[in-house]
């Protein structure tokens, strides 16, 4: 049973998005691929959910504002384990020009391990499809 | 009150509109601002790029004897302003948009260029030598005396200057 549960799952990497302060600006690049039929990322089998205790592949936006902190590490703590992060934009990974702000606390990889790093301000659909598919094949090396 | 036979015969005949990628290749926009390439030779050490650059991700370090270039595309924005300013064509953004990476090379993915420093001719103090594409830029065409202020520090240049000046009086 567990054997076909983990060929199963394989298949099926379940996204879950995280906005740490985000502009949006990367918000928006995840739903278009997520959304616009041109891109569609549900082609690799993945699918957004609405609860991170279904999540597999952790996409975060935003640079972790000060006011979002707590909520945010919350939030990641409820993702069961394993589970791969994908930081998407530069504000995740670097904190981009929000660098050195009173409000920023990030990046996020001081809080918790990051796997895939998709940069660019924002990324575009193509190299967001580029990074999941890179995550889902890490995915699989862990279940 | 039939035209939904027309788009529905139109697209019968063009199949799915989605981007084949990852699975096969994808369109590129010309004029999309992606990885960033730095060409030392044609660089004049100005700094204009690490004083327009949004994210901070230009930085140069000065050492005796050489002029070092870092842009770490963590941090880069991709706005463009630093290509916009270099009037040398040494920073120029090109349409390589596969940027997604491990955590593990995250602090490799940087764009490096060094720009070794010439003793003037002059006084012999080191100095950023001057480039060929600034030479195309600042003059049409050179000859043999502007060659010659190529090679010399700015005072040294100054000084020479001076001296024609006072020559052309008497």
């Amino acid at each position: 049973m567990k054997t076909f549960l983990k060929k199963v799952a394989a298949q099926s990497p379940w996204l879950y998005r995280i906005n740490a302060g985000s502009c949006n600006g990367c918000d928006v690049e995840l739903a278009t691929t997520a959304c616009i039929s041109r891109y569609d990322v549900e082609r690799l089998g993945c699918k957004y959910c609405g609860s991170p205790k279904h999540a597999d592949i952790v996409l975060i936006t935003g640079p972790m504002t000060t006011r979002v902190k707590e909520k945010v590490l919350r939030l990641y703590a409820e993702i069961p384990d394993p589970k791969v992060t994908v930081a998407v934009g530069i504000c995740p990974i670097s904190c981009g020009v929000f660098r050195d702000s009173y409000a920023i606390e990030g990046p996020i990889d001081k809080y918790f391990p990051v796997d895939i790093n998709v940069p660019g301000c924002p990324p575009r659909p193509q190299a967001i499809i580029e990074g999941i598919a890179e995550a889902i094949s890490v995915w699989r090396t862990r279940l | 009150m039939f035209s939904f036979l027309k788009i529905l015969v139109r697209n019968l005949i063009q199949g799915p509109s989605t981007d084949p990628f990852p699975f096969g290749e994808t369109f590129t926009p010309e004029g999309l601002r992606g990885r960033v390439r730095f060409d030392a030779s044609a660089c004049v050490g100005c700094r204009m790029c690490e004083h327009v650059c949004a994210g901070g991700a230009i930085r140069f370090e000065q050492s005796e004897s050489e002029l070092r270039f870092t842009l770490w595309h963590n941090s880069c924005t991709f706005c463009g302003l630093c290509q916009h300013y270099c009037k040398t064509k040494a920073i120029v953004l090109t349409e390589d948009w596969h940027l997604s990476h491990r955590q593990e090379e995250k602090y490799a993915m940087v764009e490096q260029g060094t720009v070794p420093l010439a003793p003037c001719l002059g006084c012999g103090i080191s100095m950023i030598p001057v480039a060929d594409e600034l030479m195309r830029v600042a003059y049409r065409e050179t000859n043999q005396d502007i060659d010659r202020l190529r090679r010399l520090c700015p005072d040294c240049r100054r000084k020479l200057g001076i001296k024609g000046v006072q020559r052309c009086k008497m």
